[in-house]
């Protein structure tokens, strides 16, 4: 057992210790934030910042309130008095102003406004009108009411047997499994392919002979498997933990990330697929090292498996619009189609329970099934140097 | 007492027999010799001893039983040519082989940093393996096969790549194990370190057992070949005698099947020829090898 931790530490430590991982777990993260500042900018810098004017027929904003800090992107614009239309509508075409809005004698009684402007107004600009008219009115009402009214209505969802509800605001808990399985995807096979690389190079330079004289080929797969599990999990953990940092410190300042509440029940579903979902991808690239002769040859014989488990992207139009249709069940099935399918039906339906159960059942099997693949090919094409095993040596005989 | 003993093991890899009913045993505290032209079946039959391989028949004993897990720390193995990760500094590779051998990490780095410095590579410690030169390679391995003080050492071509100043270190390593009782069996091409180190040897060809036994016994076992003659004058015609080479400042005569020395000797005496040297020539085991290869069969 003690070698079997050291063939872990050794594996772990190897990967995780190289500039090339370190670069791989930052590239991630910096190309996501590269392309959030770029859509921030683009929003900056398309929001049209002049101030907008208002006719006040009504007569209650004579001392208005500023109106509460913007939690969006878009830049705060300034309200300007105007006596009469006329004034307005010469600032207007001066472009003075970008717009202006006409308040009636009986708003307070009918909420009747009309806008007149130049081109389409925003709707971060209506929002900011719509907020600062709301501040001056709710003058005077406790704080909390202010703030009540401020934030507006969240419609739910529930679903019949109410196992499951949905709110507006929870976009966030539809594209969590969906970013979780993409995530996967790639630290998958970054780390596996890291595993299928390292047993083709030991083969390659006869390592693997002086490493089964020290330690049983099955201790050596399962340290190996294990060790680059523990790289994989730690390029996950790595990325959710930034993602949760940028969703505690964004929460305050952005509106969106308001609605993101995390759900022990779906973070548990979630690693339930997961982690024997990593297990059988690490297996058969173990199992894929094992057979070949180099790591190119390698790279094409992965790809039997690779294409299988992206192939739920290309029917994402289906699972998304009939979660619990025949075509998500079945691909929900098949061990290798099952992590992506699963995790986005997840996000778009209730999947019965006892699917969830079997189709868990099915990937463990499959990560003990390739596992053991992984342990029965390596022990026969070990040293097979320069020689690929055939179908026929893996699977026709045992031993 | 029996370090390894080998009884009638066969292996074949498709339609190639690649070990074919060979049985040996390997004495305990011996340097034993295993060689045999390229592709004679030698590192196969290293692969059984260790159940790298299992063999299709017969049986392999190793330090007094099967092979089993325990066991694997007693025994150091260096295949030939690399068998190191070539890109991890050096000292981490030793020190990682050695705690698979149950050796702990900080007895590991001790000994490992003794050895870099015996074998001149303490400056390269840190450098990755595949920056080492090709000596420097084979020397690390070797650090690596000894590292854990194993009782039996296996040890595939231990001087390839080696200069004649790192090849006696790597000698005299070999013989100063032996000296502490440790096991050791080599397979090499190099006959003349053989010839210098080994007590016994197994010479194989196409998987086949064709010389196996005491070094001294088979030399004199293959003597009788050919005669070293000086004489006064020149030398006569002699029956029997298929070619005659200047060997030093004697005669090498090679002797036809069938004749011996002492019809040699017969024949000069007959002859009256003035004899100043007259000696059966030792053959090397450069010629043994090449003649038993060759198929050639020794005298009886």
């Amino acid at each position: 057992m003690k070698k079997f931790w050291r063939v872990v530490h050794y594996e772990y430590t190897r990967h995780v210790l190289r500039k090339r991982f370190l670069l791989g777990l930052l590239s991630v993260p910096l190309v996501i934030a590269a392309m959030a500042l770029v859509v921030f900018l683009l929003v900056r810098t398309e929001t049209n910042d002049q101030p907008v004017g208002y006719i006040d027929h009504a007569g209650f904003l004579s001392t208005p309130l500023p109106a509460p800090r913007s939690t969006t992107f878009s830049r705060p614009v300034k309200m300007l008095p105007f006596e009469s239309e006329t004034q307005a509508q010469s600032a207007l075409e001066r472009k003075d102003i970008q717009a202006y809005y006409v308040l009636e004698a009986d708003f307070l009684q009918t909420g009747q406004a009309s806008v007149v402007a130049l081109d389409k107004v925003s709707s971060s600009v209506r929002k900011q009108f719509e907020a600062f008219v709301r501040t001056t009115l709710l003058a005077g009402q406790p704080p909390e009411i202010i703030k009540r009214l401020n934030e507006g209505d969240n419609l739910v969802v529930r679903s019949a047997d109410g196992a499951r509800q949905m709110g507006e605001d929870d976009w966030f808990n539809i594209f969590t499994p969906f970013i979780a399985g993409f995530a996967l995807m790639i630290a998958m096979f970054t780390a596996s392919g890291y595993l299928m690389q390292a047993v083709v190079e030991e083969k390659e330079n006869r390592t693997m002979e002086v490493l089964v004289t020290s330690v049983s080929p099955g201790q050596l797969m399962a340290g190996k498997v294990i060790g680059i599990i523990g790289v994989g999990l730690t390029q996950l953990l790595a990325w959710g933990g930034m993602a949760i940092l940028v969703i505690l410190v964004g929460r305050n300042y952005i509106d969106l990330m308001k609605g993101i509440h995390f759900s022990v029940a779906s973070v548990g579903l979630l690693l339930a697929i997961l982690i024997p979902s990593f297990v059988m991808i690490s297996g058969l690239m173990a199992a894929v090292g094992a057979i070949v002769t180099d790591g190119r040859e390698g790279q094409q014989l992965t790809s039997l498996f690779t294409l299988p488990v992206v192939l739920p992207y290309w029917f994402i139009y289906q699972i998304m619009t009939n979660p619990n249709g025949p075509l998500p069940v079945a691909l929900s099935f098949f061990p290798l189609t099952a992590p992506v399918t699963l995790t986005m039906r997840m996000g778009f339906a209730n999947i019965p329970v006892w699917q969830v159960v079997l189709n868990i059942a099915v990937l463990v099997a499959s990560a003990i099934g390739a596992l053991w693949l992984a342990g029965h090919t390596f022990r026969l094409g070990m040293l097979r140097y320069g020689q690929r095993l055939s179908w026929r040596e893996i699977f026709g005989r045992s031993g | 007492m029996t370090a390894v003993e080998v009884s009638h093991i066969s292996k074949s890899f498709g339609p190639v027999k690649a070990v074919d009913d060979v049985s040996f045993t390997v004495e305990k505290g011996e340097i034993f010799g295993l060689l045999g032209p390229n592709g004679a079946g030698k590192t196969t039959i290293i692969r059984l001893m260790l159940e790298i391989f299992k063999p299709e028949s017969g049986q392999v004993s190793i330090l007094g039983g099967p092979m089993d897990e325990a066991k694997k720390d007693r025994i150091g193995y260096m295949p030939e040519e690399r068998g190191l990760y070539q890109d991890i500094a050096l000292e981490r590779v030793l020190v990682y082989l050695a705690t698979l051998k149950d050796v702990p990490s900080d007895e590991a780095r001790r000994r490992a940093n003794q050895y870099l410095d015996q074998f001149d590579l303490t400056a390269y410690k840190n450098k990755n393996v595949k920056d080492l030169s090709k000596g420097m390679q084979q020397k690390a391995q070797i650090i690596a096969t000894l590292l854990h003080q194993p009782e039996l050492v296996i040890i595939d071509e231990p001087f390839s790549g080696l200069d004649p100043v790192n090849t006696q270190m790597v000698k005299n390593v070999l013989m100063d194990l032996r000296r502490q009782g440790v096991t050791i069996i080599m397979s090499t091409h190099q006959m003349h370190q053989v010839e210098e180190m080994c007590d016994r040897i197994l010479l194989v060809n196409h998987g086949r057992v064709v010389l196996y036994g005491n070094l001294d016994d088979i030399r004199r076992q293959y003597s009788g070949h050919a005669v070293l003659v000086r004489t006064e004058g020149n030398l006569p015609t002699i029956p029997g005698v298929e070619s005659i080479v200047t060997h030093n400042s004697a005669l090498k005569l090679t002797l036809s099947p069938g004749t011996s020395p002492q019809d040699v000797l017969r024949a000069l005496v007959a002859l009256d020829v003035t004899l100043e040297q007259f000696e059966i020539a030792t053959p090397t085991l450069d010629e043994i090898f090449i003649r038993v290869v060759q198929g050639e069969k020794g005298q009886e």
